[in-house]
C-alpha cells in the first residue's frame, strides 16, 4: 500500500525556489533515504510533507486522501510524525512527559498514556531517563527522546531529519539499531540523513536531492555510482 | 507531599482564623485572596499554556460591568450575573484569541495585541453614557441581601473569595494532570513540535483562553459587589492586567500554587510599603516594579521554583 | 466648516506625528539590536520631560536647550540602565525580557508619582502660545518646533547610523547579529550604545513636547503605546519607517479626534495597531521583523 505520495510538489519562497516538481512515493513499512547536498531543500521536503508549509503547486497524499492545507497536527492525527533537524525537546518536562504529549495522539486516557509512554522510552533506550527534565538530558538522548515522541504517536510513517548528526561513531551505531527496531515494528521511514553509510546500510531506496530537484533515485548502490549524485556532491564543496 | 501537607494546614488556618483577625488584617486578607486568584485565572493561559497576556483586563471589566448594569438596570442578582459576566468575557476572549492565534501572533506581539484590547474596551467603557462614561457604576449600599450578593461586613466576601481562590488553585490542579495540561504544556515549551507531536494547538490555546477569561470575569464581579464601585479604569486599566500577571510570575508561573503564594507575598508587601511611606501614591506599584525586576533576573521560575530546587531522588 | 476643522486637525496631528516617529525611531533602534520591546521607553520619556520641566523651573533653561543636557544624560543614563538591569538578562526567554521593561516601566512611572505626584505640571517658555496661520490653518509655534526638532534628531539619527563606525555596527548587529559578532564587533558595548541612544531620543523627544504638553507620571504610558502602534506600523526595526509611520498616527489620532465623538480617538489609533499586527506584521511599508 501507497502511504504517502509527494506529486510535483514545488515551494517557492519569494523568489526563491527551494523545492521544485518533487514526486516520491512511500510505501507501508518501507525505508526510504532522502540526501543531497546542503541546502538542496530536503528539510523544506519535510516541512511540505508534515503540514508546515504548503507547497506553491502539487499535492501530497497520505493514505490516499490529500494533506495540502491540513496543519501538522492533523497530519500526525493521521499517521505521519517526524523529528526535527535542531532537536526540539520541550525542555521543562520530564522525559516521560515529552513522550506522553506524543502518546496523548492515540489516548486521551492520562494513564493510558503514561503507560504508553513509558513503553516507548523504553523501546528507545530512555527507560532510566524517564523522570530527568529534558534540558538535562545529552544531546544524544535528547535525539532518541525525540524519536520516542514521534513514535508515541503511533505513525505508520516517521520523517527522521538528520538523527544522527552530531553523534560519534558509537552513538550512531545504537541510532542504526534503533530505527532498524522500529522498522521492525511496521513504522515506514523517510530519513534525511547526511552519514552515509547509515543511509547507505538503511535505506531499500534512495532520492538524491540538489537545489530543489530529484537528481536521482534507486537502489543505494546504484545512486551511490551515479555520477550526477557524485558532482552534486563534489561540486558543492566540503 | 510536602508541599501539599502546607496547602491543607494553610487552608484551615484560612477557613478558622479571619473570624478572629482584625479588619485591616482581614481585608488585606481579602486583596490577597482576590489578587491571588486573578493570578491563578491568568496562571491557565499564561503560566501553562504559555500565552503571556498583557490585557486581561478586558475580561475583569466585562464581568464587572455585565453583573453590575444586570443588577442595577434589570435587578438580576450578581450570583447569576457573575456567570453572565464570564460567558461574555469567555466569547470575548475566544474571539480576541480567534484572531491573535490563528493570525500567528506569538510572544510578545500576542502581549501588545491583548493589550490593545484591553484599552479599547477602556475607552469605549469611558464613552458609554449608558455604562456610567468614566464616572463609572456605584452600587448603592442598602440592607444586606445574600441572594443579591450584598453582605453586612467584610467577613461574608471573605469567604466568598476564599472559595473562588480555592475553586481556582483546584481547577488548576485538576487541569496540569489532565491531557490539556499537558497539551498546553507542550504548547508554552515549543509550539511547533506540540504541533508535530498531534497537539492541535490552536484549539488547545483557545481553550485555555476561554477559561482564564471566564475565572478572571467571576473576579470583576467579585470586586464589583465588595467595593460597590466599578469605572473604566479600575476595571479595564493595566492595573488589574499586571496584578494578575504580577502573582503568578512572582509566585511561580505554570504552578499550581504558585499565584497565591506570590500573592501572600507581594499583596503584603505593597501594604508594608504604603505604610512606611504614608500617604504617598504609587511607593506599592513601584516595589511591584522592583520586585518583577528581581525575580526576572534572580528567580525566573518564581517562588515555587525557588522552594523546589531541592535534590532529586535518583 | 468642518473642512477647516479636519485641516485643523491634519495640521497639528501631523506636526505631533514628528514627535512620535523620533519616540518610535528610539524604540525600533532597540528592538533593532537587542530584540526586545521596550515597555520603559514611554517611562523615559515622561523622565525627560520632568527633567526638562526641573531644569526650567529651577534654573530657567529653556526647553529646547535643555535638550543639549538631557539627551547626553539619558544616552549615559540608558547605557548604565542596559548594562545594569538588561544585559545580565539577555539569555533569557523573550516573555522575560518583556515583563523585565514592564517591571522597569511599573518602577520609574511610580518613583515620578512617587516624588513628584500625579498633579500635571506645565513648562510654560515665553513663546508658548505663539502661532501663525498659513492660509486657513492656525500652526502653534511650539509643536512646529516640536516637529522640526524631532524630524532633525530622527535625520541626524539616520546620519549616524550610515556614516559612522559606531552606527554601521549597529546596523550589521541588528540586521545579522552572528555575522557581525564574527566581524568582531563589540556587541556588548554596541547593545549598551543602541539602548542609550534610544533612551536619549525619547528624553529629547521628551523635552520637544513640554512646551505644549503637560507633565505627569502617566504621561509616558499614552506615548508608550503610541510607539508600538507607530514601530509596528512601520515594521520593527525599520527605522524609516518607524518616522513615517508616526505622522500617520498622528494624522490617525488627530483626525479621529474631531471626526469621533468623545475620546473614541483612541480607538482609531488601536483599531489601526490590532490590525497591521494581524495582517501586516511585517510593517506597511514590510522591512520589518513580522512576528
Amino acid at each position: 500500500m501507497t502511504l504517502l505520495e509527494a506529486d510535483g510538489i514545488t515551494k517557492r519562497f519569494g523568489g526563491l525556489t527551494a523545492v521544485n516538481g518533487f514526486r516520491l512515493a512511500v510505501d507501508a513499512g518501507e525505508i526510504v533515504g532522502l540526501i543531497g547536498p546542503n541546502g538542496a531543500g530536503k528539510t523544506t521536503v519535510f516541512h511540505l510533507l508534515s503540514g508546515f508549509h504548503a507547497p506553491t503547486e502539487g499535492d501530497i497524499r497520505f493514505k490516499g486522501m490529500s494533506v495540502v492545507g491540513s496543519k501538522p497536527h492533523q497530519i500526525c492525527r493521521r499517521g505521519l510524525a517526524r523529528t526535527f533537524q535542531i532537536v526540539q525537546p520541550f525542555v521543562n518536562l520530564t522525559a516521560l512527559e515529552n513522550v506522553m504529549v506524543g502518546a496523548f495522539n492515540r489516548t486521551d486516557d492520562v494513564a493510558a498514556a503514561r503507560d504508553r509512554a513509558a513503553e516507548v522510552l523504553e523501546f528507545v533506550g530512555l527507560g532510566r531517563r524517564r523522570d530527568v527534565p529534558a534540558r538535562e538530558l545529552t544531546l544524544s538522548d535528547r535525539k532518541r527522546l525525540e524519536m520516542a515522541r514521534g513514535l508515541a504517536t503511533g505513525p505508520e510513517l516517521l520523517l527522521l531529519d538528520e538523527v544522527m548528526s552530531g553523534l560519534n561513531p558509537t552513538e550512531i551505531e545504537a541510532i542504526i539499531a534503533l530505527i532498524r527496531r522500529i522498522h521492525a515494528q511496521g513504522v515506514a521511514l523517510l530519513i534525511i540523513e547526511h552519514v552515509m553509510r547509515a543511509v547507505m546500510a538503511l535505506s531499500q531506496r534512495i532520492v538524491v536531492l540538489h537545489h530543489g530537484e530529484t537528481i536521482a533515485e534507486g537502489p543505494p548502490d546504484d545512486v551511490a555510482r551515479d555520477p550526477r549524485v557524485i558532482e552534486a556532491y563534489l561540486g558543492s564543496g566540503p | 507531599m510536602a508541599a501539599e501537607a502546607w496547602a491543607g494546614l494553610a487552608l484551615a488556618l484560612l477557613l478558622a482564623a479571619p473570624p478572629f483577625l482584625p479588619p485591616y488584617f482581614l481585608e488585606i486578607l481579602i486583596s490577597v485572596m482576590l489578587f491571588g486568584y486573578l493570578g491563578a485565572a491568568w496562571n491557565i493561559l499564561g503560566g501553562y499554556a504559555g500565552q503571556f497576556s498583557f490585557g486581561h483586563a478586558a475580561y475583569f471589566g466585562i464581568g464587572a460591568y455585565t453583573s453590575t448594569l444586570l443588577f442595577l438596570r434589570l435587578g438580576i442578582t450578581p450570583w447569576l450575573g457573575m456567570v453572565a459576566g464570564g460567558v461574555l468575557a469567555a466569547a470575548f476572549g475566544l474571539f480576541a484569541g480567534y484572531l491573535s492565534f490563528r493570525y500567528g501572533l506569538r510572544g510578545p506581539y500576542f502581549s501588545l495585541v491583548t493589550l490593545a484590547f484591553a484599552e479599547m474596551l477602556r475607552v469605549v467603557a469611558v464613552n458609554t453614557k449608558a455604562a456610567g462614561s468614566s464616572l463609572g457604576l456605584v452600587i448603592p449600599t442598602r440592607t444586606p441581601a445574600p441572594l443579591d450578593f450584598v453582605f453586612a461586613g467584610k467577613l461574608p466576601y471573605y469567604y466568598v473569595i476564599l472559595a473562588m481562590a480555592v475553586g481556582a488553585v483546584w481547577i488548576t490542579r485538576r487541569l496540569e494532570r489532565s491531557k490539556l495540561g499537558y497539551s498546553l504544556r507542550a504548547i508554552r515549551e515549543n509550539e511547533d513540535a506540540a504541533e508535530a507531536a498531534g497537539v492541535d494547538a490552536l484549539g488547545m490555546k483557545l481553550r485555555a483562553m476561554a477559561a482564564s477569561s471566564f475565572l478572571t470575569a467571576l473576579g470583576g464581579t467579585f470586586y464589583a459587589q465588595y467595593f460597590a464601585y466599578i469605572d473604566p479604569t479600575i476595571t479595564f486599566g493595566p492595573a488589574v492586567s499586571i496584578q494578575g500577571l504580577l502573582q503568578a510570575i512572582v509566585g511561580g508561573a505554570g504552578t499550581v500554587l504558585g499565584p497565591l503564594l506570590g500573592s501572600f507575598v507581594l499583596t503584603p508587601l505593597s501594604e508594608l510599603s504604603r505604610a512606611a511611606l504614608r500617604g504617598r501614591a504609587g511607593v506599592d506599584v513601584m516595589v511591584y516594579g522592583l520586585v518583577l525586576m528581581l525575580v526576572i533576573s534572580f528567580l525566573p521560575q518564581g517562588l515555587m521554583g525557588a522552594l523546589r530546587r531541592r535534590p532529586r531522588p535518583s | 466648516m468642518t473642512g477647516d476643522l479636519l485641516l485643523q486637525a491634519a495640521v497639528s496631528g501631523f506636526l505631533l506625528g514628528g514627535v512620535y516617529g523620533l519616540v518610535a525611531s528610539g524604540l525600533s533602534l532597540i528592538f533593532g539590536v537587542l530584540r526586545i520591546i521596550n515597555f520603559a521607553h514611554g517611562a523615559v520619556m515622561m523622565l525627560g520631560m520632568y527633567a526638562a520641566y526641573w531644569l526650567f523651573t529651577l534654573l530657567g533653561v529653556d526647553p529646547y536647550l535643555c535638550v543639549l543636557i538631557t539627551g547626553p544624560a539619558f544616552f549615559a543614563l540608558g547605557m548604565v540602565v542596559q548594562r545594569v538591569v538588561i544585559e545580565p538578562n539577555r539569555r533569557a526567554a523573550e516573555h522575560n525580557q518583556l515583563l523585565l521593561t514592564l517591571g522597569l516601566a511599573l518602577f520609574l512611572e511610580n518613583l515620578a508619582l512617587v516624588l513628584w505626584q500625579g498633579d500635571f505640571r506645565t513648562v510654560r517658555p515665553a513663546y508658548a502660545g505663539a502661532s501663525f496661520v498659513i492660509g486657513d490653518a492656525l500652526v502653534e509655534v511650539p509643536r512646529l518646533v516640536a516637529c522640526a526638532g524631532a524630524v532633525v534628531m530622527a535625520l541626524a539619527l539616520f546620519a549616524f547610523l550610515r556614516l559612522t563606525d559606531v552606527g554601521k555596527a549597529i546596523r550589521a548587529l541588528s540586521e545579522e547579529p552572528e555575522g557581525a559578532m564574527l566581524m568582531g564587533i563589540d556587541v556588548r558595548r554596541i547593545r549598551a550604545v543602541a539602548f542609550g541612544i534610544g533612551a536619549g531620543c525619547v528624553a529629547v523627544a521628551g523635552a520637544l513636547v513640554t512646551p505644549f504638553f503637560y507633565v505627569a507620571p502617566d504621561v509616558g504610558e499614552s506615548f508608550n503605546i503610541m510607539a508600538f502602534v507607530v514601530v509596528v506600523l512601520g515594521g520593527m526595526g525599520n527605522f524609516v519607517g518607524a518616522l513615517a509611520g508616526g505622522f500617520i498616527v498622528g494624522l490617525a489620532e488627530s483626525l479621529g479626534a474631531t471626526l469621533l465623538p468623545g475620546s473614541l480617538k483612541q480607538l482609531v489609533v488601536f483599531a489601526l495597531f490590532v490590525l497591521v499586527l494581524l495582517f501586516r506584521p511585517a510593517g506597511l511599508f514590510g522591512g520589518g521583523h513580522g512576528r
